[in-house]
């Protein structure tokens, strides 16, 4: 490698840099196609629960029009007078949001501690981190719901919050990016300079993992939102987080699926600013990669 | 990585910082107190890092995987007055259990059938997402919706594709003149059309990942190769790949784990949203079958059993994954 | 508990939350801030309880009521029996459906006797017979007040009993449905007239009603499991795979995407139809079918019963007696009466099945059938409560729904009813 990068490269001239896309492949109408192919695929759901939500409640799912009907403004006010929606979004934006940015943080911090310094058991540990993932999560709720009731917090959002401040899933994710993706002795230099560890990790590491880190953002507040059955067990049905809400819209013999599918698409919204907030993020890593070269 | 790849670099980084006072406080001749602060921060700070982690994981996390070992020793039925200590039983019990095997082959089945494509296809949608797109965030988003997609809304989308009776597929096999499958009752078909349904929602999220890793790679290896004149297969093949490692491995661990786990589209799939698995259990999974035991018959202490039975085959699949991936990704140097 | 010596460790905890958002609330012990009871209601699904909860705590100001409803069956019994196994959070009154029923019976010792708690004047002959019973344990212990109920008719495609050259009139169609072995012979005429139409939706369906009104069910008085030794079991088993076997059975698996489908395109004849299941077909079958369905007030053999529910006071409750007074309310003639005129939850008690407003009900989606005189009339003809024991719910939902579903696809009868056996054993183990 050393002796690839000792040469000139003809391109940038030294002190000139390059676009970090002019680097990219120039996608082609293959490309293209096939990305739009996938995003039709992925996006097929919304469309359609859109599409349900527009009708009214006769619509049949099983033979649905195409073409968007007139009643999704009347699905959705009937929405809001069924369960407390914006109770439970804002909610479930507490939730969510407190729990990404924990997840976030501290995984990048024990992260980075496991991927960069030398510690007594560190090798153990971390295997233990990536054990826990193996045991099926389901039965916890009987032992969490006893921990919870023992607190007192049961009720409150807290119970939904504490059990999901941390993620082993997270700290293996941040210590396997951060093990390539920040350089030795970049972190060395920083020492040199006199950094103390927590400005070298706030400094060096938390720039160069950012996308990393939006991107556990994304994929914890998505979990944390979709989470149903544990809030609906811990929370007063009064004082829900939107999935809990969302359920109540299913109560009857038979389902008003234009009513069930207006209230999940209303409640994908704030999913997808997210999505959008931290997907700038996951895109300015790049010119980030460029400018830490 | 070689030294002249990181250069201090300007701008953001490490804050250049005032020269270091070097005269020693009074009476403290030794070692100046900056030197001694730093000898505990190297030896402590990694603790203190990882700390919050583990405090919390083990104030909420532990306590149930201990209380679930625990109750796996006892005939604990959910809500009984007593639970007998019974051993090693449940664990007896469950091996000699034909219903558990068959949901051990069931889960196998079907994670080889998701993952393995699963896989292929991220690395390549990973590649595709790593170029210079335009709109690129609407992209890299776009394949990450299906992990967002509404439950209700995927079960009745599946349901009407994989119906027997009135399903697409089966009509569109019909019109072109083929025999319809039997999605529920056949074992192999249910088990294609659940691997059809994960690989639908994790692809795009495994893609991401991976495509997280490929933006790591430093800018100065991809100029170089590109100088050397190697194409773009090439490059991938032989400097992104390799360069991954880290990042497959990650995924392969969590797909390996998560692949075993798998629960909500067996669940989805049945047409009644029961957690049998099927009127034969044709497509039972381990969890789903641990679920059942646990909520439907009250069996807390069998059901308990039988996730760490799981934990423990999940460990050695796991395992065996990660020696083959370290091999088939690596070039020949060390982690 | 091994949780429980552990203080400190709950301060720690609070400490590391705290940082990161609410505060630690300490539990209540029932009551509100002034001093009023506070009681919790758990329901599911409509029960129609929004405005009479006002009501009760406008009579009665010292009560505060708080409603946690949840909308799937489901969600809701999984919601109750972590709660009854973490042994706490648990609201005063648990709302238990039907076909949960067995399992909370099993665990008896966790709820109430209702006869000893709740208010003197509320005796079990309130409620039907049969249903009453059927929450009473061996003992004589009353463990839920019943609330609605869902007494058994027929409903049946009018165009499809024509094209069939069956008679098409409720009146007239009575002696189709006198039998069930009338039911099934009227199946194979239907079968031979019209070819690929089915005669009803599901085998399960039928048979679970069969089962339920024989004597005895899965299992004898004394608990034990009598799959196998019960020869009504088999008899009827025997019934409904022949029924099969000759393509009686339109095989949708209730409830699921293609049965709904099933009424959409009216792929079978007649279906066992619980009151509630009225406002299915409606829903289902869709505008443009109405007036193609009616619904007759006979049920083959005499009636039977399929869903409804109780509301239990479970020990964990800090104020059972006032629990057990608001429950025996709620059930009370008049409030089933209003809960039935706001959600169609149709009354358990003797005296409310006289009254006008349910007698009056009519449905003009099944051509103007007085559906309220007819299921008032069907439940009368609900046979004496079967005895239920533990895994009766399990055994009837997942054992043998899953053999039955076997036999449709194709697995040999004989193979089934191994298989059903097997599972009951397994179940009830």
């Amino acid at each position: 490698m050393t002796t690839l990068t000792t040469r000139q490269p003809p391109v940038a001239r030294p002190g000139k840099r390059l676009r970090a896309s002019a680097l990219l492949e120039r996608p082609n109408f293959a490309v293209y196609g096939i990305l739009i192919a996938f995003i039709l695929g992925s996006a097929f759901p919304f469309y359609w629960s859109f599409l349900v939500a527009s009708y009214d409640a006769n619509v049949f799912t099983g033979d649905v029009p195409l073409i968007p009907g007139g009643n999704f403004l009347t699905n959705a006010s009937r929405v809001l007078d069924a369960i407390p929606f914006w109770k439970a979004l804002g909610n479930s934006v507490i939730v969510s949001g407190t729990v990404t940015l924990s997840v976030v943080l501290l995984s990048s911090l024990a992260g980075f501690a496991f991927a960069k310094l030398r510690f007594r058991g560190s090798k153990g540990l971390m295997l233990f981190v990536v054990a826990t993932l193996a045991v099926p999560t389901q039965l916890g709720v009987v032992p969490l719901f006893m921990a919870m009731a023992e607190f007192g917090w049961s009720g409150t959002l807290g119970a939904v919050i504490a059990p999901n401040l941390v993620t082993a899933f997270g700290v293996f994710w941040m210590r396997q990016y951060i093990v390539d993706a920040v350089p030795d002795e970049l972190i060395e230099a920083a020492r040199m300079d006199g950094c103390s560890m927590l400005r070298t990790f706030w400094h060096v590491c938390l720039p160069a993992v950012r996308p990393a880190a939006a991107m556990l953002g994304v994929f914890t507040f998505m979990q944390s939102w979709n989470d149903f059955l544990w809030p609906l067990i811990v929370l007063n049905p009064e004082d829900p987080t939107i999935q809990v809400a969302l359920e109540k819209l299913q109560s009857g013999y038979y389902v008003d699926y234009s009513l069930v599918l207006a209230g999940t698409t209303m409640a994908t919204v704030p999913v997808l600013l997210v999505f959008i907030v931290l997907g700038r993020q996951i895109v300015a890593g790049i010119m980030q990669g460029a400018v830490k070269g | 990585m070689t030294a002249d790849l990181t250069e201090v670099p300007s701008g953001r980084g490490v804050e250049p910082r005032p020269p270091v006072l070097r005269e020693p406080p009074n009476g403290h001749p030794k070692l100046p107190w900056r030197d001694r602060l730093t000898r505990l921060d190297v030896k402590y700070t990694p603790y203190a890092f990882i700390a919050p982690f583990f405090i919390l994981f083990a104030l909420i996390g532990l306590f149930p995987l201990l209380y679930t070992a625990y109750v796996s020793l006892f005939d604990w039925e959910l809500g009984a007055d007593e639970h007998p200590f019974i051993g090693l039983e449940n664990y007896a019990t469950l091996l000699a259990d034909d219903q558990f095997w068959n949901a051990m082959f069931n889960t196998i089945s079907i994670f080889v059938l998701s993952s393995v494509p699963q896989m292929i296809i991220a690395v390549l949608l990973a590649a595709l997402l790593n170029t210079a797109l335009r709109a690129r965030t609407a992209w890299r988003m776009g394949v990450l919706l299906p992990y967002v997609a509404s439950l209700v809304a995927l079960a009745i989308i599946f349901s009407n594709l994989f119906g027997k009776q009135y399903g697409l597929i089966n009509t569109f096999l019909n019109s072109v003149g083929l025999s319809p499958v039997d999605w529920q009752g056949n074992w192999f078909a249910s088990h294609v059309a659940i691997a059809t349904m994960v690989n639908w929602r994790w692809t795009g999220y495994n893609a991401l990942i991976v495509l997280a890793a490929m933006q790591a790679i430093p800018r100065e290896v991809h100029e170089a190769a590109l100088v050397d004149g190697a194409g773009a297969v090439r490059r991938f093949v032989s400097i992104t790949l390799p360069l991954l490692r880290p990042t497959i491995i990650f995924v392969v661990i969590t797909s390996t784990i998560g692949g075993l786990q798998i629960f909500t589209e067996p669940k989805l799939f049945d047409p009644a949203g029961g957690s049998g698995g099927g009127f034969s259990n044709q497509y039972q999974t381990v969890v789903l079958y641990l679920y059942q035991s646990g909520f439907q018959d009250f069996n807390l202490g069998y059901a308990s059993a039988m996730a760490w039975i799981l934990f423990l085959v999940v460990l050695v699949i796991a395992a065996g994954n990660f020696f083959l991936t370290r091999r088939i990704a690596s070039t020949g140097e060390n982690e | 508990m091994p949780y429980r010596s552990n203080r400190w460790v709950m301060a720690l905890a609070c400490t590391a939350a705290l940082a990161a958002t609410a505060a630690c609330g300490s539990s209540d012990a029932g009551t509100t801030a002034d001093g009023k009871v506070e009681l919790t209601v758990a329901t599911f699904n409509e029960f129609g309880y929004e405005d009479l909860l006002k009501e009760y705590e406008a009579s009665h100001p010292n009560i505060k009521v708080t409603h946690r409803k949840t909308g799937k069956s489901d969600d809701h019994h999984q919601n109750m029996f972590t709660k009854i196994g973490a042994g706490s959070g648990l609201s005063d009154i648990e709302a238990v459906e039907e076909g949960w029923l067995a399992q909370v019976m099993a665990k008896s010792n966790q709820f109430n006797d209702l006869t000893k708690i709740g208010p003197a004047d509320v005796k079990p002959d309130r409620w039907l017979k049969w249903k009453s019973d059927s929450a009473t344990t061996k003992d004589g212990a009353l463990i839920g007040y019943g609330t609605d109920i869902g007494p058994l008719a027929m409903c049946y495609n009018k165009d499809l009993f024509a094209a069939a050259g069956l008679p098409t009139e409720p009146e007239a169609v009575k002696a189709i449905f006198a039998t069930w072995d009338s039911y099934f012979a009227a199946g194979d005429q239907f079968k031979a007239k019209t070819g690929d139409k089915a005669w009803f939706d599901s085998a399960a369906q039928v048979f679970n009603a069969m089962v339920n009104q024989n004597k005895v069910g899965y299992y004898d008085v004394d608990d034990k499991l009598v799959v196998d030794s019960n020869p009504d079991i088999k008899a009827d088993w025997d019934k409904v795979t022949a029924a099969v076997a000759k393509g009686q059975s339109a095989k949708l698996v209730a409830f699921g995407n293609e049965w709904n489908t099933g009424f959409k395109t009216s792929a079978f004849a007649t279906k066992t139809c619980p009151s509630w299941m009225l406002g299915v077909v409606e829903k289902q079958a869709g505008p443009e079918n109405s007036g193609k369905w009616a619904v007759t007030d006979a049920f083959p053999e005499g009636g039977g019963n399929w869903g409804g529910s109780f509301l239990t006071v479970p020990k964990q409750s800090k104020h059972p007696k006032e629990a057990a007074e608001l429950a025996a309310w709620l059930t009370a003639p008049e409030q089933q009466i209003k809960a039935f005129t706001s959600k169609g939850t149709f009354p358990s008690q003797v005296e409310a099945l006289t009254a006008p407003a349910l007698l009056e009900q009519t449905s003009a989606y099944f051509g103007g059938a007085k559906v309220g005189a007819l299921f008032a009339e069907q439940a009368k003809k609900v046979p004496a409560a079967q005895h239920k024991g533990p895994a009766s719910g399990q055994i009837q939902d997942k054992v043998f729904n899953s053999a039955l579903q076997a036999v449709e696809q194709g697995t040999s009868v004989d193979d089934a009813w191994k298989q059903a056996v097997e599972g009951s054993q397994k179940a009830a183990k």
